[in-house]
């Protein structure tokens, strides 16, 4: 529930009024600057109406503005998800690609993958800092589909970028664990089910065939490696066993995992779309068994879309993801490169052609495409001008993702993402966890270390 | 209202007052360049075996 509340004077700031579930504390927000406060609910209506509180946040105001302004318009691109094959070897239910492509589609040849790398690392060094790499992903359908353009391109490209492969784990043998971990490469798994029957509900070979185990073997060999991670998408396959999942995951010592909602893009995936509500129970239920796994064992296994809300949170401009912002990242942080050569604003964007925004290898390349009508129809999506979501109090620290989501199930970009309410609920989750104390214990440790305290306000 | 220009964590679970604080409210910012990737993989760590 949110309630306007009004404030003393007439340059008072729109604080909103949200209930977030806790004993003790409401919150405050003033969503034009990613501003919160949680404030004991017996003296809400006094903190509100003037005090330090409200003459604190005056003098940051504008600093807080400029800053969340300069966060969702003035990014420079940084990474790129490489897509150098349209096959995957799996025909999983909520795939966001179209499935004949996946079946029967093309590889990027090797020649074609090298000269995109090289063309993007000269676009990357032209806007990115002396000094910093651009992040390259390879990315599904399944890159090792087309596993020796994909080796061969990192090591030609070694120094150029920082290299991370999103897979599906069943073409990961052992030559191919060595590569990906002598060369530091990012690796990442996709496991739906802490059993095989309830993965094997939404990924499944084209034949048939469960992957369950070989994900297992998997994540067995990459135990011990620094920069690997663990997608479950959350569907209403797997939803009754979230916590399953991530006991398992913490039992196999996987560092991070992602237990995202599943990106309802393509009809396949509206399917198995779980209703917010159901999300919302299962997901908590599944965090709060992080936290008492990392209370008996000490050790942490991080949540990353949740600890990125929570960091989006405790310090707006450290947010290491960027679909939970508004614009997304998409477009304008990083893009996608098809295997046919096209640039997209976001994979999740591959299957509808009218988000192509050219050919990488043509004239013009990136910048024609960051330009296109197709991407800014993506990067001009922002929450502030369409209802609901320009009167909702945390719609800085959402951004109503996703747009394509928004566009192909919902009708259009002014039309909020899949999963509304469910990111009310986790805005609310971490502002408990904050007024409980407990925010650091769901976030990596040193997660703030190069951020500054620039608002700390607690009376006592 | 208190400025620090120092690493903090706002809250731990050992720094909850008995009394709770009529207010909390924290912000901490950094540099946001280099940053940037979508929900698909996060690439955060440094990579060691």
């Amino acid at each position: 529930m949110t309630v306007a509340v009004s404030s003393r004077g007439d340059a008072a700031p729109p604080f909103i009024h949200m209930d977030i579930g806790h004993d003790v504390y409401a919150a405050v927000t003033d969503p034009n600057t990613a501003f919160w406060a949680l404030v004991d609910k017996t003296r809400i209506h006094e903190e509100i109406a003037g005090g330090s509180l409200l003459d604190g946040y005056r003098t940051k105001a504008d600093s807080f503005a400029r800053e969340l302004h300069a966060l969702r318009f003035e990014l420079k691109p940084s990474g790129v998800y490489l897509n150098p094959t349209e096959r995957c070897n799996l025909n999983c239910t909520y795939c966001y690609l179209p499935g004949e492509q996946r079946s029967g589609g093309s590889h990027m040849p090797a020649e074609i993958l090298n000269a995109s790398l090289g063309k993007l690392r000269d676009y990357f060094r032209s806007v990115m800092p002396e000094g910093r790499k651009p992040r390259a992903i390879f990315h599904g359908a399944e890159p090792l589909m087309n596993k020796e353009a994909v080796f061969s391109a990192i090591d030609a490209f070694s120094d150029d970028f920082v290299f991370g492969l999103q897979t599906n784990g069943t073409l990961l043998d052992d030559a191919a664990m060595e590569f990906l971990t002598s060369r530091n490469v990012s690796i990442g798994l996709s496991l739906d089910g802490p059993f095989a029957g309830i993965t094997d509900a939404t990924r499944q070979t084209w034949g048939g065939k469960s992957v369950h185990d070989k994900v297992l073997a998997a994540m067995e060999k990459l135990k011990g490696y620094g920069s690997w991670s663990v997608i479950t998408t959350c569907t209403t396959e797997n939803l009754p066993y979230l916590t399953r999942m991530v006991e398992l995951f913490h039992a196999s010592e996987v560092p991070t995992c992602m237990l995202n909602t599943v990106r309802c893009t393509l009809p396949g995936a509206r399917g198995v779309k779980p209703a917010d509500g159901d999300m919302s129970k299962a997901f908590f239920a599944a965090m709060d068994r992080t936290h008492e796994l990392y209370r008996e064992t000490g050790r942490k296994l991080m949540v990353a879309n949740f600890a990125n809300i929570l960091i989006g949170i405790l310090a707006p401009t450290a947010r290491r993801l960027m679909c939970d912002i508004s614009p997304c990242g998409g477009g304008r942080a990083f893009f996608a490169l098809a295997a046919d050569g096209g640039l997209y604003p976001c994979s999740e964007f591959i299957g509808l052609p009218r988000f192509n925004g050219g050919n990488l290898l043509a004239a013009g390349g990136v910048e024609a495409a960051l330009t296109s009508a197709a991407f800014q129809t993506v990067t001009t999506r922002d929450v502030d001008t369409f209802s609901p979501c320009g009167d909702c109090a945390i719609r800085h620290f959402c951004g109503s993702p996703c747009p394509a989501e928004a566009h192909e199930m919902n009708g259009g970009m002014e039309k909020t993402g899949a999963f509304c309410e469910f990111y009310k609920d986790q805005v609310n989750y971490a502002l408990r966890l904050i007024a409980d104390g407990k925010a650091n214990d769901y976030l990596w440790d040193g997660w703030d270390e190069e951020t500054e305290t620039v608002f700390n306000h607690a009376l006592n | 209202m208190q400025q620090a220009k120092h690493k903090q964590h706002p809250q731990t679970a050992t720094t909850v007052p008995a009394v709770p604080a009529p207010v909390i409210a924290v912000r901490k910012s950094c540099n946001p360049d280099g940053i940037g990737l979508s929900h698909y993989v996060l690439m955060d760590k440094k990579a060691a075996k």
